[in-house]
């Protein structure tokens, strides 16, 4: 008889948890987003007003999920494509976006590298594979080995659209599945670069100074990065649709307040003002 | 004097057995590599508290609360289906084309890579019957995945079971169902329940099929209904280990998932082991 | 649960033919069951075609946007490879693509506030399309790119057409690009040459120690040896594919780089050693049981003549156990080919052409674990990772089938 009780007991259960489960917002989207929203998180929901759940999966995984209902809020790192945004108008409705910090990419090299600063047109040459050895940029003569994230990632398309001028990367770039990833590899591999997101920074690799104009080359710092010098930042969002403003709003509202701010610093990205 | 052809068998199986050793060393090189690191994680805290600081400390409790889901959720649906599927076949079903044909689509769901069960998880489960990321359409694409390995032990055991029992039963009046029911799967049990075990050992390491049908990367609230998503171990060290905003710190926590992953599988193998050898030793005597 | 409520509620039927009715109908409940694989392999099939047949479907441009130029061009049709050569700017000319002889000005939508004032676009860009059209009117050498909307009445320029990805192109292109834009590349052969390099690497790694094992298990070893093995391959079987991921990851990758002396230590060898350890089991016992299965008889008609054990087991026993030895080799392959996780953590995810198996490479099942998260729901690059599923699914169930019309030749 035991499976019969079994199964009463889980119907009980789940009737029983969709009345719990009434003041929960959902988030989920980019992994580049996540330490933020986890953070947000956990201090939001000691408020006692609502529950907040974070999942990953991707800036599209988010966007999607939004088109079909099934998450409150998305995450992206990279803007909502077209396609993403006639699918939900198609649904009848209406998305809004809220940038909810920044974030600025450092590109680092294994500390032995002699290398310390490159051009935008030096990255570029590197990350389309016309330039293969660091004795063309300046440095020891060794193999050049790229590292880049997954290429659906918002991470790497902001990437190639700032820095590679919108060229696309050689195909003997490695993808990582996630930016920790990167750090590791670059801080194993001597002939190294990689690109990471400042909040991301470790001991084990060196950060280089970036030039846009060829004269000023300027290191990835979080003030750089906030008066506007150091040119490889972008803006994080969070997206959700107008009939559900209600609910979702004063959660992001509290990530774009003051105390939130201090959140996305404190995680290690760039706050809005 | 030895001869030369006897030189030869001593030379070629020394060598053999030195490879066997050497894939007995791999195993003993892993395990060692996984406890050996991993040891120093786990304690009290690790397995009750949720993760904390961006993962790299605290616990992996909500990941074994997730799995033990996965693994009861998938086996509700796999079992009673698994062993009725290999009961019909194997006791009612006549040699025959249809037969061979179901045997074959049965060894050929097994043969799919597991990855492509969470592709069909995603296209049927969570877009097409609108289940969403969640326990519910996780543990149906991984009951799928164990359903051949079900199916297939069961019908060992079937098999296993010597056919004077159905003969006497028959003779006495019983009917082919009366005789299964009653004398042909108490015998058959304790490999039926081998299979289950080991079947967890599979569902629970599983991570391809639950990237995109349940699994979270964060999400320390414990699930409250099928519809949820849930963290998992086998995802939880696959994201220790790639992402996260430290990797190097994330190494203890990763290590001890790791093992804890082992452990469930060691646990289930020599459970799976014991009981076999104990109801073999039974009916022997 | 149905199941288990046909068996046990047959005590409230006290009417014999009502409970032969229910009787049939438990048995009925058995059948059905027994169709359920077969269903699920056939509706795999069947959402997994549906959705990556699409793939050769969907324009390979970027959904919502057009490229287009001036209706002075003569060019009205460019190849998608030769649209990925002109925005990475390798082709400059529009001679190189059958126009005039004269240079490629690229332009897209982000581009306008160069040309056009902020109150010409209009604050909240309601005159879009009168600039667009227009900046197309205007400079006939210009290439442009830019999302569609509604401002395409009257068009002043000419759209650029881009087809689908025809099957032998997606086979035989050597680009994969999901995500380029304004076009698509969707190359596989990279990805299907590096999941193959990997698994032929990983049987051949493996091969002989599977070997070496399954006779050391059914000719040579103490039954007490063989009650340790068994349990050794049984857990080297159980280990999840994550974990062998991590311990390939922190042990086998900077392994590698050291003992090659290599820039990199993700490689496609990295990967071939953890898939070794891994297809080792199936090999083992599958070879063993192929060894064992050879008739006692003709092992001692050999041994009878004189001939030692070991020629016994090579000019005997082996010849005799060949087919199940193939078997245990295209099971290995298979297991090999559809692995994902520990794949994707060691070998680098390069998707650029093998050469060699010290370079990084980028597998099938790897590039869908990490781009569907990704990819949005329904788009081109969503159809494409199905169509790799089919692919993936063809390759294995291929491999299958040619081991069980073996293994039934052999039974007969």
């Amino acid at each position: 008889m035991a499976p019969h009780l079994k199964l009463q007991a889980l119907v009980i259960i789940l009737l029983a948890s969709i009345s719990v489960a009434a003041q929960n917002i959902k988030l989920k989207g980019s992994d580049t987003i996540l330490p933020i929203a986890q953070e947000e998180a956990s201090v939001y929901n000691k408020r006692g007003k609502a529950t907040v759940s974070v999942t990953g999966g991707g800036s599209g995984v988010g966007l999607a999920a939004l088109v079909d209902n099934t998450t409150d809020i998305a995450a992206a790192s990279r803007k909502i494509k077209m396609e993403e945004k006639l699918k939900i108008k198609q649904a009848g409705k209406k998305v809004v976006e809220a940038v909810i910090g920044k974030d600025a990419l450092a590109v680092i090299v294994n500390p032995a590298n002699r290398v310390d600063r490159l051009t935008r047109e030096q990255l570029e040459g590197i990350y389309t594979g016309i330039i293969k050895n660091w004795k063309q940029v300046g440095g020891d003569d060794m193999n050049i080995v790229v590292y880049g994230r997954e290429s659906s990632s918002g991470t790497f398309e902001f990437f190639k659209e700032y820095v590679n001028n919108r060229k696309n990367f050689a195909a003997t770039v490695l993808a990582m599945q996630a930016t920790g990833a990167i750090v590791q590899s670059v801080a194993q591999t001597k002939g190294a670069v990689g690109y990471i997101g400042l909040a991301y920074e470790n001991a084990r690799v060196r950060q280089l100074l970036i030039s846009y104009d060829g004269k000023t080359y300027i290191a990835p710092t979080k003030a750089n990065a906030k008066n506007g010098t150091y040119p490889i930042v972008r803006p994080l969002y969070a997206y959700y649709t107008a009939d559900n403003e209600g609910k979702v709003k004063p959660f992001v509202d509290f990530i774009q307040s003051g105390e939130g701010q201090a959140i996305v610093s404190k995680v290690g990205y760039i706050p809005l003002n | 004097m030895v001869s030369k052809k006897h030189l030869n068998q001593t030379v070629a199986f020394w060598l053999f057995r030195a490879m066997s050793l050497f894939v007995v060393l791999t195993l003993v090189a892993i395990l060692y590599f996984i406890v050996s690191r991993g040891i120093s994680a786990i304690n009290w805290d690790f397995i009750t508290k949720g993760p904390e600081q961006g993962m790299v400390k605290g616990g992996i409790f909500p990941a074994i609360v997730g799995t033990l889901c996965l693994i009861v959720g998938s086996l509700i649906f796999a079992f009673p289906i698994g062993v009725s599927s290999a009961i019909y076949m194997h006791e009612y079903m006549k040699e025959g084309r249809l037969k061979s044909f179901l045997q074959l689509m049965t060894n050929n769901l097994a043969g799919v890579p597991s990855i492509v069960f969470g592709l069909f998880g995603m296209a049927l489960f969570v877009n097409k019957m609108k289940f969403g990321d969640s326990i519910l359409a996780g543990s149906l694409t991984l009951g799928l995945l164990a359903l051949p390995v079900i199916i297939r032990t069961t019908e060992e055991a079937l098999k296993a079971v010597d056919n004077s029992f159905r003969l006497a039963s028959f003779a006495m009046g019983a009917s082919k169902l009366y005789t299964i029911k009653k004398i042909v799967l108490p015998i058959a049990m304790p490999d039926i329940i081998t299979g289950l075990i080991l079947s967890i050992g599979r569902v629970s390491g599983e991570t391809a099929p639950i990237l995109f049908t349940v699994a979270a990367y964060f999400l320390p609230r414990l699930p409250h209904s099928w519809y949820d998503q849930v963290m998992a171990l086998p995802y939880h060290l696959y994201v220790l280990a790639t992402s996260g905003t430290n990797i190097e710190e994330a190494r203890p926590v990763a290590f001890g998932t790791a093992l804890v992953l082992i452990l469930i599988v060691l646990i289930t193998n020599l459970f799976a082991n014991g009981i076999r050898a104990y109801y073999n030793n039974k009916y022997k005597k | 649960m149905l199941g288990y409520w046909a068996y046990n509620v047959q005590p409230l039927f006290k009417n014999k033919s009502v409970k032969k009715v229910f009787e049939v109908f438990q048995v009925g409940v058995l059948a059905t069951s027994s169709f359920i694989t077969s269903i699920t392999v056939l509706l795999i099939i069947f959402f997994l075609f549906k959705e990556g047949v699409n793939t050769f479907r969907k324009s390979l441009l970027e959904d919502g946007y057009v490229l287009s130029v001036s209706k002075s061009n003569p060019v009205s049709e460019i190849s998608p490879l030769d649209i990925k050569d002109i925005f990475d700017q390798k082709i400059t000319n529009w001679k190189q693509v059958g126009g005039n002889d004269d240079s490629i000005q690229l332009f897209s939508v982000d581009d306008l506030p160069k040309y056009y004032t902020e109150a010409q676009i209009g604050t909240e860009l309601e005159y879009i399309g009168t600039c667009l059209n227009n900046y197309v009117a205007t400079h006939p050498r210009a290439l442009a790119y830019f999302p569609q909307k509604k401002h395409l009445e009257n068009f002043a320029g000419k759209l650029i057409k881009v087809g689908s990805v025809g099957v032998y192109e997606f086979i035989k292109g050597k680009e994969w690009l999901p995500t380029a834009k304004p076009v698509a590349q969707l190359g596989i052969l990279p990805l299907l040459l590096g999941t193959l390099w990997v698994s032929l690497g990983a049987i051949l790694l493996a091969l002989p120690f599977g070997l070496a094992t399954a006779i050391f298990m059914a000719e040579i070893a103490h039954p007490t040896a063989r009650k340790v093995l068994r349990p050794v391959i049984e857990l080297l079987a159980g280990i999840p594919s994550v974990v062998y991921g991590f311990f390939g990851l922190i042990v086998i990758v900077p392994f590698v780089q050291s003992v090659f002396r290599l820039d990199v230590g993700e490689t496609a060898l990295s990967g071939s050693i953890i898939l070794a350890i891994m297809a080792l089991p199936t090999i083992i016992s599958i070879a063993e049981d192929a060894i064992r299965n050879v008739p006692k008889n003709m092992r001692e008609a050999s041994l009878a003549m004189g001939a030692t054990q070991w020629q016994t087991i090579q000019k005997v026993v082996m010849p005799y156990a060949r087919s199940g030895i193939m078997t245990a080799v295209v099971l290995g392959i298979g297991r090999a080919v559809g692995e994902t996780m520990a794949v994707l953590m060691v070998t680098g995810n390069a998707a650029n052409m093998p050469h060699t198996f010290l370079q990084p490479v980028r597998t099938i099942p790897a590039t869908i674990a990490a781009e569907l998260g990704e990819a949005s729901n329904g788009g081109l690059h969503y159809s494409a990772l199905f169509a790799l599923g089919c692919i993936l699914f063809l390759l294995t169930m291929a491999l299958n089938l040619y081991v069980q019309l073996r293994l039934k030749k052999a039974y007969k």
